[in-house]
């Protein structure tokens, strides 16, 4: 193609009076994002039905559903089913439910804020008027995290409620019906008043001091310890024979002395979660939901869409996550303690079982967490936010739109 | 038209920031953007002067959008300089595109939202003004009775009216719009035609990319074309249309021999027979007079001259004409 030469350009038209607009700087180009734009912004999440209804449903429907089968089914029969609510049915929730899944409908929410304006063509509109495309990002954080954490605190206030309203009026320990809360010196008392059932379901550990077999007490119309009259050698070598039968006094003493040594276990049980139990474990879970969302953000906005950063962090959560937590690899082990829900892992509530056990124990066969301290937890989880933050604002900023 | 050279408009480029005190709308100056090895953008020199409908031809492929995303700073470029309304971009491009109003591609909106809601969007992105300009922004473009269905239901051209409603919120000093025109009925093309040209009227610019030809003539006062990623013309379109070549049609009798007599003269003409007669196409810068003279030549040499008309030079005949040539000279 031959180029012609003689571009000539047409005459220029009056200049306009400078505009008020022009003149006045309305901080356009500033990274903070206005009010009016989070508002927005969160206005265009909140009427994305489909995100909505999914959040909602996963954070607030299925535990209402669980509690509310729970509720209805110990009205019915309360002998055969136990209370609703209880320690035991929120660490059970909170662990086994809540956490992972709270971090998974989070990392939707940010995939979603991340990728949608791209792939539904508002990016070229954003960034046609002028505005800093730093602010355009951040200001999806606010607003994603306004619904996200809403939500989740919904879900867990009710929870909270139903297993502080709904707790059982007495804590079954060992099969014992025991009121719950006692000190030590009242659940001795409590432990003579009802010696037969302490002695015969309470764990008895011997010890220094404890040489005396257990008395003969009828447990199930079977008695325990051996019968009267069997000498038994003791450890200092002496020998000690039943008697025909226990007094009272005996077996009241007996029982106390039982209970004393299971004081430490009973008072880790509870009826319903303390308050501080439950504000930590809400914050706990609103910093997991939190991250999901922004590494959700982050990672839609590096990559331009919503279905493979989905993919992704649900594979993180429920499968990387359990994995590396548990499972030494020696040559990995510090990769393994980089991954941020290890870190979180570390950071749960005293009081908790630990996550990925199932809502159990967490003791009997699951493996312990790989070594990690509070520190290194903490600037894991903290490098995570900055990380994802600045790799969705970088590419938010050199995309073309 | 006066002619403007690149220097001389180099030389009266605010560039630096210096606002709308500048004398034209767009101002680029070797403007390239490449893709690989591919040119989409090849040392444009634009100079879109305030006030006017500026057009912006190509045919397909030709870098027209390329160009527009580069300017409104949706791509970065490779080389050159520009400025909207005197802000040198993307140094200044906060303060340039606040006065900026743009359609690029097909209008795309969050489809589950309103189009109010969408506007609402926008508007919280622009100045706090913004907010005030929705809904005569809605009244403008025709669409506020639909304004607060979900832009899914919307029809093509009414997404094109919302983007230019969107266009609007910033009070824009500088339009551009491309292919405005794309899935409006013949009924929208005219309102969004009259639309275009209320806001010239008012002072502002609008540069129309397109491949409407026709549509551009009837809109636009100055056009740019465009090809292969270079701009080879631009200037008024009456002054364009001018250094065109001069067609005449004649329905004569005996159009064979008419062409003999006019090939045996002076004119350099182009003479080709059709159904009803000839059709001849003489020199640019050719006189009326030679209209006159070709019926004298005609009626002495004994034939019967029943009609004859100078054929105005379309828009799209000196499109081709001058696209033509380039593909000759290749």
């Amino acid at each position: 193609m031959t180029t012609v030469s003689d571009v000539a350009a047409p005459a220029p038209g009056p200049a306009p009076a400078p505009s008020p607009v022009a003149t006045r700087s309305d901080h356009r180009g500033s990274w903070i994002p206005t009010w009016g734009m989070i508002t927005t912004r969160l206005m265009e999440l909140r009427k994305r039905r489909g995100l909505m209804i999914a959040l909602i449903a996963v954070n607030i429907g299925i535990p209402v559903v669980f509690l509310s089968v729970r509720l209805i089914s110990h009205a019915v029969d309360p002998k055969s089913f136990g209370p609703a609510g209880g320690y035991s049915i929120f660490t059970t929730l909170v662990t086994g439910f809540m956490y992972v899944f709270g971090f998974v409908v989070a990392a939707v929410v940010g995939c979603t804020a991340g990728s949608i304006d791209l792939t539904e063509g508002m990016f070229r509109h954003l960034v046609i008027t002028g505005r800093s495309r730093l602010a355009l990002y951040l200001a999806r954080i606010p607003a994603g995290l306004a619904i996200v954490i809403a939500i989740v605190a919904v879900g867990y206030t009710i929870v909270c409620a139903v297993c502080v309203f709904a707790a059982p009026t007495q804590l079954s320990y060992d099969g014992v019906n025991v009121p719950a809360g006692l000190s030590r010196p009242a659940l001795d008392t409590w432990a003579a008043d009802h010696a037969d059932q302490v002695i015969c379901n309470f764990n008895f550990h011997g010890g220094p001091g404890l040489s005396q077999p257990p008395p003969n007490v009828t447990c199930g119309g079977q008695s325990i310890g051996p019968p009267p009259g069997t000498v038994i050698r003791t450890k200092g070598g002496g020998t000690f024979t039943v008697p025909a039968a226990e007094s009272q006094a005996q077996i009241r003493a007996f029982a106390v002395t039982v209970a004393n040594q299971d004081y430490a276990d009973y008072s880790s049980n509870f009826l319903s979660p303390s308050t501080s139990l439950m504000v930590d474990v809400g914050l706990w879970i609103a910093l997991e939901a939190t991250i999901g969302f922004i590494v959700g953000l982050g990672l839609a906005s590096l990559m331009g869409q919503r279905t493979v950063p989905v993919i992704l962090l649900i594979i993180l959560e429920l499968i990387m996550v359990p994995i590396f937590s548990r499972h030494v690899l020696t040559y990995m082990l510090n990769v393994q303690r980089g991954i941020v829900g290890v870190a979180m892992a570390h950071i749960e509530p005293g009081g908790l079982p630990t996550p990925f056990s199932g809502g159990g124990s967490g003791g009997g066969n699951v493996h312990p967490l790989i070594p990690e301290s509070t520190l290194v937890s903490s600037l894991v989880i903290a490098g995570w936010l900055v990380f994802w933050t600045a790799i969705g604002a970088w590419r938010m900023k050199t995309r073309d739109a | 038209m006066t002619a403007v050279t690149v220097d001389a408009a180099t030389k009266r480029r605010g560039g630096d920031g210096g606002g709308d005190g500048g004398q034209w709308a767009v101002e680029t100056h070797g403007l390239t953007k490449r893709f690989g090895d591919n040119v989409a953008v090849d040392g444009v020199e634009l100079l879109v002067p305030r006030g006017c409908a500026f057009g912006y031809l190509g045919p397909n492929g030709a870098g027209k959008t390329t160009l527009i995303r580069v300017l409104l700073g949706l791509t970065h470029a490779d080389a050159g300089t520009m400025s909207l309304l005197g802000h040198a971009v993307p140094r200044h491009r906060d303060l340039a595109l606040a006065r900026v109003g743009a359609i690029v591609d097909e209008p795309r909106f969050h489809g589950h939202l309103t189009g109010r809601q969408n506007l609402q969007i926008l508007a919280a992105a622009r100045e706090p003004a913004a907010k005030t300009r929705i809904e005569p922004a809605l009244e403008r473009v025709g669409i506020l009775h639909r304004a607060d269905d979900n832009v899914s239901k919307y029809s093509m051209g009414m997404r094109q009216r919302l983007g230019v409603a969107a266009c609007l919120l910033g009070d824009p000093q500088l339009l551009i719009l491309d292919e405005p025109m794309n899935g409006l009925d013949p009924g929208g093309m005219l309102e969004m035609r009259d639309m275009i040209h209320s806001l010239v009227a008012e002072g502002r610019t609008v540069v129309l990319s397109s491949h409407l030809l026709d549509e551009v003539e009837r809109t636009c006062d100055a056009v740019a074309i465009v090809d292969k990623g270079k701009v080879i013309r631009q200037g008024p379109i009456s002054q364009l249309l001018a250094g065109s070549s001069f067609e005449v049609q004649v329905e004569c009798s005996e159009p064979e021999r008419a062409r003999g007599v006019l090939r045996g003269t002076a004119f350099d003409a182009h003479v080709a027979v059709s159904s009803d007669g000839l059709d001849i196409t003489l020199p640019e810068g050719t006189e009326r007079d030679a209209i006159a003279e070709i019926n004298r030549l005609l009626v002495e040499n004994g034939l019967s001259v029943y009609r004859l008309q100078h054929v105005q030079a379309s828009l799209e005949s000196w499109f081709l004409e001058v696209t033509s040539r380039l593909g000759e000279s290749e």
